[in-house]
Order: C-alpha cells, then structure tokens, then sequence
C-alpha cells in the first residue's frame, strides 16, 4: 500500500516566483546599481505623497476641498492617536516622523497590491509580450524589500535616541534604564540596584534588537502577502487557459481584501510600538520627587 | 579552533542572510534618502500647514463659541430691558389712558352743562318773545276789538261819540276781553 503525498517540491516554484530579495533594474557594479525594483517603487510613492500634499494643501480654505478634507481627517486622526500615547509635548516632535512612518509603509503597503507590481516583469518568453512567470519583476513594494525596512526602522530608532536625549539627557537616560526603582536603602538596596543593573542590560539589548525586530517584522508580514497573492494566482495554472485565467482572478481575490487589513495592520503596528518607544523612554520618572516628599 | 568556529559560522550566517535578503549599502542608503525626503515633504507639505488649519479652525471655533456666549447673554440682558421697557410702557399707556378718560369726562360734563344753559337761555327767550308777542296781539285786539264796540255803539244810537265815550267803552271792552 502506498501513499501519494504533496511533494513539497511541487509546491517551491509557486513560492520561488517572489524572490526574497529586490532586483536589480541595471548591474549591480553600474552607478545607478543600487536602483532595485523597490527603490522606483519607493520613489513612486515618493511622487505620490508629493503630488497629493501638494493638491491637498494648495489653496487651502477654512472650507475644505475633498483632498484638503481627506488629508485633514488623516492628520487630525493621527496625531490624536499620537498626542493620546506620547502626549502633547512629545507630540509636536515626534509627529511629523510617525506620521511619515505610517503614510509611507501603509501606501508602500497597498501599492504592492495593484495589479501589474510584482507581475510584469523579465521572465522566460512564452510568445509575444508573455512570459511563464516575472522572475524580475518590474516594481516591488519598498516594505518587501529588507534594505528599505531596515532604513526606515533605523531612522526611526535614530530620531527615538534624539527625542530622548533631548528630553531626558544622556545621564537621565542612563538612569532611566539602569537606575534602581522602588526607593529601598540599605542592603536591600544594593541587591535591587544590582538586579535592575542586569534588567538595565537586558533593555539594552531590547532596545537594540528594536530596529531588527520592527524591520523583519514588516517585511515579513508584507513579503508573506506577496507569496500568498502569487501563490493563490498560480494555484490553477496547467488546468487549461480558461481555469488558468478564472482561477488567477478569483483564487486571490479574498487575500487582496486580508492584505489591505495586513497593509493598514502592519502600518498602525510599526508607528504604534516607534509611539510606545518614545512614550516609555522620554517619560520622566517621578519616584525621586515622591520619595523626596514622602 | 573551538574559539574561532562560532565566528566563523555567524560570519557565514551573516553573509547568507545578506545574500538571500539583497542586502546591500547603496541599496539601504537610497531607501533611507527616499524616507527622508517624504519625511521632509509630508512635513512641509502635509503636516506643517494641516495642523496650521486645524489650529486656526480650532482657534475660530473657540472665538465663535465665546462669541455665542456674550450674544446669548447680551440677548438675555436685551430681553431683561426689553421687558422692563415694556412695563415702563404699559403703565405710562394706563396712566394716559385713565388721564385722557377723565379729562374726557370732565370734558362732556362741562358740555352738558354748557348745553343745559344754552338750552334754558333758548327756552328762556322763547317764553319772553312768546309773552311779548301775545301781549301785542292782546292789545291790538282789545283796540281793535273797542274800536268796533264804539263804532257798533254810534251806530246804534245815532250819536256821536266824544272822546270820553270813546275811552270809557274801550276800557269795559278791554276789561271784558281781558275777563
């Protein structure tokens, strides 16, 4: 008795039609080698947000016009949520950077879903303006490219350290994260200045491992959704040209509605946790001036 | 060896997930500029002059709720005149009214009086130019009335009366007619 099961084999040439990484438009030693699929989405997006800041904010009137009323519910919705995590202070700093964050990876983000990105491309020609699959596809989103995730989660990471040490200094800051908490004197308070020595160590660690962990975290969730809409749209090649077409048209029709929540998810996630970063490390700690009362 | 080997495989660790991820500097450093440059254009453009508006809509909100307010109260302080004007009025209008209604009464009383008189001076006369008018009549018929007694008389009698007959049967003739 034998079982035929799936070999997975069968399943690595849907996957491989995304590659994990971006491709390259000219050679990678040229001059203009760092131009990747990703980075003319990105500049794209770049046109984008220039031309409808543009359209939205020119001529403004007390009034607004549709484009000046929706970009100033956006506005108004984000820096609300903003000023409600880091409050009112922190949020004239650190607003124009989350605010950037979450336009910038939510319209990276659906941009990967248009029809045409990741499909048009340089393949194996199969007949005239037809090829078997986009080995090299033409656009990528950026936030399914590591080198722009990593970028934006730097920068992030480089403006928190900024707005910190802005706001608390760098011996505040270091107090902040090593210093004992609780105000205990004595032995007991050797043992917990040594305990919150090794907690401050830890968040060290935490806090470098940030960038990584919000980089790879979108990138993954958005490169995944790449897989997935490739994966649904070859899922009925080789039953015939019709199945072929019908199946590329409805199979990934349900993933397009769960990756615009994934796109809109992924946008809310990297700018809330850059906002909770902010929040914990620019937050003065009051306990000395409660103890100093007490 | 056993120190060397673990540096060895991160090393070879690294460089895969460098390789199979398409990692690279001018890469990373081209994503970052292009962040940058939508950071500074939102910034410019979006986030400077939306909050500018929203402030200003907020501001002008603030202004037109104030100035709500002083209307509200100005219009209860206008209505609390308006109605004070108004009993101010309304008693003047009453005290007119009652003024006017006894000045026309002391009016149509002194008219009535006044008719009253004119009416008995009238009557007055009347009586006086009826009374004179019968005591001519009266004279004149008693001359009248002797005048034919004494012609009637001489008639009779052939005689011609002297001026004492004459009188004297004019003086019965009037008593007579007065009679």
């Amino acid at each position: 008795m034998s079982i035929l099961l799936p070999q997975p084999a069968s399943f690595s040439p849907l996957l491989a039609n995304v590659h994990s990484y971006a491709s390259g438009l000219f050679e990678e030693s040229s001059t203009l080698g760092f131009l990747t699929n990703s980075v003319l989405v990105a500049l794209v997006v770049l046109c984008i947000v220039l031309w409808f800041s543009r359209k939205a904010t020119k001529n403004m009137t007390l009034v607004p016009h549709k484009a000046q009323n929706f970009l100033e519910f956006i506005v108004e919705f984000l820096y609300n949520q903003v000023v409600g995590i880091v409050g009112e202070k922190q949020a004239k700093l650190a607003f124009p950077l989350l605010g950037t964050l979450f336009i910038y990876i939510l319209v990276s983000n659906w941009f990967g879903l248009l029809p045409g990105v990741g499909t048009i491309g340089w393949g194996k020609g199969t007949g005239f303006l037809s090829i078997d699959a986009a080995h090299e596809p033409l656009l990528r989103p950026p936030t399914a490219d590591l080198n722009a995730t990593i970028g934006i989660a730097v920068s992030s990471f480089l403006v928190w350290l900024f707005l910190t040490i802005k706001e608390i200094g760098v011996w505040g800051f270091i107090v902040h994260t090593f210093g004992p908490k609780g105000g205990l004197k004595g032995i007991m308070g050797m043992v917990v200045a040594v305990v919150f020595l090794f907690v401050g160590v830890i968040e060290v660690v935490s806090i470098i491992i940030r960038p990584v962990t919000l980089s790879i975290r979108l990138f993954g969730n958005i490169f995944a959704g790449e897989n997935v809409i490739h994966a649904m749209s070859d899922m009925m090649n080789g039953t015939g040209a019709i199945g072929s077409f019908l199946g590329s048209i409805i199979l990934p029709l349900p993933f397009y509605f769960m990756e615009l929540l994934v796109g809109l998810l992924q946008a809310i996630v990297f700018t809330l946790l850059c906002s909770v970063y902010i929040q914990l490390s620019t937050t003065h700690d009051d306990h000395g001036h409660e103890d100093e009362h007490h | 060896m056993t120190l060397t080997t673990p540096t060895i495989i991160a090393s070879g660790a690294i460089d895969a997930f460098v390789g199979q991820f398409g990692l690279a500097w001018s890469k990373f450093f081209a994503q970052v500029i292009i962040f940058w440059i939508v950071f500074m254009i939102l910034k410019k453009y979006a986030f400077g002059p939306i909050l500018g508006m929203l402030e200003q809509r907020r501001q002008r909100i603030a202004d037109g709720e104030a100035k709500l307010e002083k209307i509200s109260k100005d219009a209860a302080d206008a209505a609390k005149n308006s109605q004070a004007i108004i009993d101010k009025a309304e008693a003047d209008a009453a005290r007119v009214v009652k003024e006017a209604d006894e000045a026309a009464k002391a009016l149509q009383d002194r008219r009535q009086q006044d008719a009253v008189a004119s009416a008995n001076s009238i009557i007055a006369k009347a009586r006086e130019a009826a009374q004179l008018e019968q005591e001519q009549l009266m004279s004149q018929l008693k001359r009248e009335f002797g005048r034919m007694v004494s012609d009637a008389t001489s008639r009779v009698t052939g005689k011609v009366l002297n001026t004492d007959d004459q009188s004297r049967i004019n003086q019965e003739t009037a008593a007579q007619v007065s009679a």
